[in-house]
């Protein structure tokens, strides 16, 4: 099995998922205490969007979704604060809006549909180096972004006015988390697809938060599960031969329901 | 001891620091009564009927030795808290005028109990004084901070906020991390947060709960902890937002002393909304009843 990792696009594919699985649970960590679960909804629609205007003007799927994705999120934001109206509900809105706007597009440009549902699956083997590196900068951006502001961060999960209070700039330290969140889904969306990253993003928090007793605990317990499930999905999915996001999934599940049955014993 | 001249301010502070004998060379006859009282010996060259001094026209008879001090230390500016004065304030909330031409002067340490039914609109104009609340007209200043402005912005920590308590997430949190969200976006080392914590949490009597999950504490618990991120904060000004909302009587009787200790040592102004009037009675602080959205 591992004279496979000689072919580049599966060497590549290992690399991305490691550095995805260690550091993407990072921000499934925010999205849960900020309560950003619409947000991440509107994110996975705006990733459809994004492919489809990159499928209709012929550039990088890539980096169309996550310009796409930081557009919605600054609209998002703007709007939400100025208008003073739940980022959530604001999320729904923007959700629906992007997936009319990426019909539009499938059908004024005569894309074909297919190709832009294929986010949904993602596209592990089919990074090019740039893409490589580029994910790999933003898993140590979250990394070191995590590590620089910890106290701020845990100040903002645990109570908005305390953070303020305690002389944090609350409302920019969540617009920075916000859009680190945006980045995250357009990234896991490409590599395991929008259907499920969910595997890769929200499970391994949920099984720390089982033990975790401190936000530190928290974020260390979510990056190991990452880990073990993008390593192990990936070795899965070789051994087996199934698509590498099912196989994350799979085990992340299983050792969902292992761990949750276990907790209580 | 031996001392030049002695008022009643001195002669407090004299039974203060537990000076059991002295010998002043002008005394004033109004420290004679205390030193009597506190069984202090005391021999004198002159005596005079009262100094010429302020301070001891303003130290009545019904104050205790601590209330002298706290006073004393006030007076001489060696408090931890800063002035609040709110000017004219009004704060309206969808349409509704809730705080209304509002004014409140507070010195440096002092303490402010406010009363008031519920709904009153205590809770809006601590968070009015925080700035979490945009005023429709007048303006806030703590110490030389007019809250809102620049200034402020990068101190806003000055304020130390304790509310009920009722946080609804329950996400992973020790007690110590919760201490250390006073130290804000300082930049310490390691050791020296640590020993922040240490320090704060010890003044609290909480230190032992450093590494227990916040969530899983008792209500008075949590107030202890509360308590210690503000002095973490280095907080000068302290609001109290109905803190003993979810405590029980042992919880209340704690957090009394603790509040009372506060005030002596740190001394930092601060402003306790309660409508706990049995709880309330037992501070010696003053006392104002927040109404149709002034106090009365």
């Amino acid at each position: 099995m591992l004279e496979l990792l000689s072919l580049t696009p599966i060497l590549k594919g290992l690399i991305v998922l490691a550095l995805a699985g260690l550091t993407f649970p990072i921000t499934g960590v925010y999205l849960f205490r900020l309560n950003l679960l619409p947000l991440r909804f509107m994110l996975m629609h705006g990733a459809i969007l994004g492919g489809a205007m990159a499928l209709a003007m012929q550039v990088n799927p890539f980096w169309t979704t996550i310009v796409v994705n930081l557009i919605l999120v600054l609209f998002m934001a703007n709007i939400s604060r100025s208008l003073k109206i739940d980022a959530g509900q604001i999320s729904s809105f923007f959700m629906v809006i992007s997936i009319s706007l990426a019909f539009i597009f499938i059908y004024k440009f005569n894309v074909p549909a297919k190709d832009t549902l294929t986010l949904l699956w993602g596209n592990l083997f089919t990074l090019s180096w740039v893409e490589v590196i580029g994910i790999g900068s933003f898993a140590i951006v979250l990394v070191g972004f995590q590590y620089y502001f910890r106290r701020q961060l845990r100040a903002l999960f645990f109570d908005r006015e305390i953070a303020f209070t305690s002389g944090i700039n609350e409302s920019r330290l969540y617009y920075a988390v916000v859009f680190l969140v945006a980045i995250t889904v357009a990234l896991a969306m490409k590599l395991i697809g929008a259907l499920l990253l969910d595997a890769i993003l929200l499970l391994p928090p949920v099984i720390a938060s089982f033990r975790a007793k401190s936000l530190k605990g928290m974020i260390i317990g979510s990056a190991i599960w990452g880990g073990v499930f993008a390593i192990g999905g990936f070795f899965l999915s070789i051994a087996i031969d199934i698509p590498a996001s099912s196989s994350i999934a799979a085990i992340a599940s299983v050792a969902f329901i292992i761990i949750y049955f276990f907790r209580h014993k | 001891m031996k001392d030049k001249i002695a008022g009643k301010a001195a002669t407090c502070l004299i039974v203060y620091f537990g000076i059991k004998r002295c010998h002043i060379e002008l005394l004033s006859k109004r420290a004679i009564p205390v030193f009597k009282t506190y069984g202090i010996e005391f021999t004198y060259d002159n005596l005079v009927d009262h100094i010429q001094c302020r301070t001891e026209d303003l130290i009545n008879d019904k104050m205790s030795i601590d209330d002298t001090y706290l006073f004393l230390r006030k007076r001489a500016g060696r408090v931890q808290g800063l002035a609040v004065n709110l000017e004219n304030i009004s704060v309206r909330i969808e349409e509704k005028m809730v705080i209304d031409h509002f004014n409140l002067h507070l010195g440096r340490g002092e303490q402010l109990i406010i009363q008031g039914a519920n709904g009153a609109g205590k809770t809006t104009l601590l968070r009015a004084i925080l700035g979490l609340l945009p005023i429709a007209e007048g303006t806030i200043k703590i110490g030389d901070y007019l809250v809102g402005g620049e200034q402020w912005k990068q101190n806003r920590n000055v304020i130390g906020y304790v509310h009920q308590e009722n946080i609804k997430n329950n996400f992973p949190i020790s007690s110590g991390e919760v201490v250390q969200i006073g130290l804000g976006t300082s930049r310490i080392s390691k050791s020296d947060s640590e020993y922040q914590v240490e320090v704060a949490m010890r003044r609290t009597n909480s230190f032992h709960l450093i590494d227990q999950p916040y969530h899983t504490l008792s209500r008075g618990e949590m107030q202890r902890v509360s308590l210690a991120r503000c002095l973490c904060q280095n907080a000068r000004v302290f609001l109290l937002d109905e803190p003993t909302s979810f405590l029980d009587q042992q919880g209340k009787e704690d957090l009394l002393l603790m509040l009372q200790e506060l005030s002596r040592n740190e001394a930092p102004t601060m402003v306790l909304v309660s409508h706990d009037l049995q709880w309330i009675e037992q501070f010696n602080w003053s006392r104002k009843e927040l109404k149709g959205g002034r106090l009365c």
